[in-house]
């Protein structure tokens, strides 16, 4: 299996993940959590939301744009979707810094989420330094 | 003959030559462009978890008020809300740092105590945990103090809607005077008694009777009636209280 196509299989499920929780978010449910209730602590804490926008819904952005730049092919779009992975992966590595320590509940979803995002991150990156090289 | 296969030979080595340095230079941007691409990612990252951070500090600058003040009128003893001689006891175990039993309090306890406590049905006890961290112990021995002046639940009301971010040491003593203030609370004295033996062993009750009853996570609600075992509730939501109530209720 290609790291294109084993990055897009991540990508689509970082993106439900997303969707599910965003859906949750403004319902107002509570998600389906397999830990206590761990979720709902993390879904109702401060850090849910960035400068008002859910993070969940930053999730489903990042994700989407993550599956637009796997669409194409090029130097320009690989190093794109290095871009958006790695900058997923940092925020990925935050969210759960809080979930353990600041806020001592673990999200099963948002585990899944970062798993998600550093699988890309590292397949995106490989797929980046393994492409042939054309010279210029 | 010897002399035009060398040229050609040279010519295709230089091409060689030129080819490899080319895709040597476009391995060494593709580099340059990855690790900029890392470098923005990271910044990127920081800035969103500086913001995301300054997000969860925002409620810690809130000043402390008691906003539904749906308490009042309702007698308090000892920690105990409501009629002391109620059939069914409803115990909550929580964390005051923990924001699910700030939106526990917000959201649940007004229905139950105006349908339940006011009506003399159900009275209303709190065990204050401590499982967060070090605030959270601060503010359960203050909360003791404002239990012995039969003003636990203003000052419980009073905590949340001034919480702050957990563990970020906001539970200082300035703190702790305002939301003394704003529940009514002598903070002197409350202070006091945080310090004591008294506060110690209403805390070491809470930590023994959620062992005791399994429990592990904030906000926990349990329903007794009458001395009987207490029925552990798996969620903390008004319609699962009132469900739980009306069915002790009716045995």
């Amino acid at each position: 299996m290609s790291a294109r196509i084993a990055a897009a299989g991540f990508a689509v499920a970082g993106l439900a993940i997303s969707a599910y929780l965003t859906v949750l978010h403004y319902a107002g449910g509570t998600p389906v959590c397999a830990i206590a209730d761990g979720c709902e602590t993390v879904q109702q804490s401060a850090y849910a939301e960035l400068a008002g926008v859910p993070v969940a819904l930053l999730g489903l952005a990042g994700y989407g744009a993550v599956l637009a730049t796997l669409v194409r092919e090029g130097e320009g779009w690989r190093t794109a979707t290095a871009f958006l992975a790695l900058a997923g992966f940092g925020f990925s590595c935050w969210l759960t810094y809080v979930e353990i320590v600041r806020l001592d509940a673990i999200c099963i979803w948002c585990v899944a989420s970062a798993a998600c995002m550093t699988a890309l991150a590292a397949l995106s990156v490989a797929r980046l330094l393994r492409a042939p090289v054309t010279a210029m | 003959m010897s002399t035009h296969a060398t040229k050609r030979e040279l010519r295709e080595q230089r091409r060689a030559d030129r080819l490899a340095a080319e895709a040597a230079a476009a391995r060494r941007s593709r580099v340059l462009r990855l690790l900029a691409a890392a470098g923005l990612a990271a910044v990127l990252a920081a800035v969103a978890a500086v913001a995301s951070s300054s997000g969860g500090a925002e409620p810690a600058a809130r000043p402390p008020s008691v906003g539904s003040g749906g308490f009042r009128g309702i007698p308090e003893r000892a920690g105990v809300l409501g009629n002391p001689d109620a059939p069914l006891t409803i115990t909550e175990y929580a964390d005051l740092q923990c924001p699910v039993c700030a939106a526990a309090a917000r959201d649940t306890l007004p229905v139950v105590v105006r349908d339940y406590v006011r009506t003399g049905e159900a009275k209303l006890e709190l065990r204050t945990l401590q499982f967060i961290g070090p605030d959270s112990e601060r503010a359960a021995r203050f909360a003791a103090g404002a239990e012995e002046q039969g003003r636990l639940w203003p000052f419980v009301e009073a905590f949340y809607a001034a919480q702050g971010q957990e563990n970020s040491g906001y539970v200082t003593d300035e703190f702790l005077d305002g939301v003394a203030r704003a529940a009514g609370v002598d903070a002197q004295a409350a202070a006091g008694v945080a310090g004591g033996a008294r506060a110690q062993q209403r805390l070491n009750r809470a930590n023994a009777d959620a062992r005791r009853l399994g429990i592990d996570s904030t906000p926990t609600f349990t329903i007794a009636r009458g001395d009987g075992r207490p029925k552990l509730l798996r969620s903390w939501d008004a319609a699962t209280l009132t469900a739980a109530l009306d069915a002790e209720a009716a045995r």
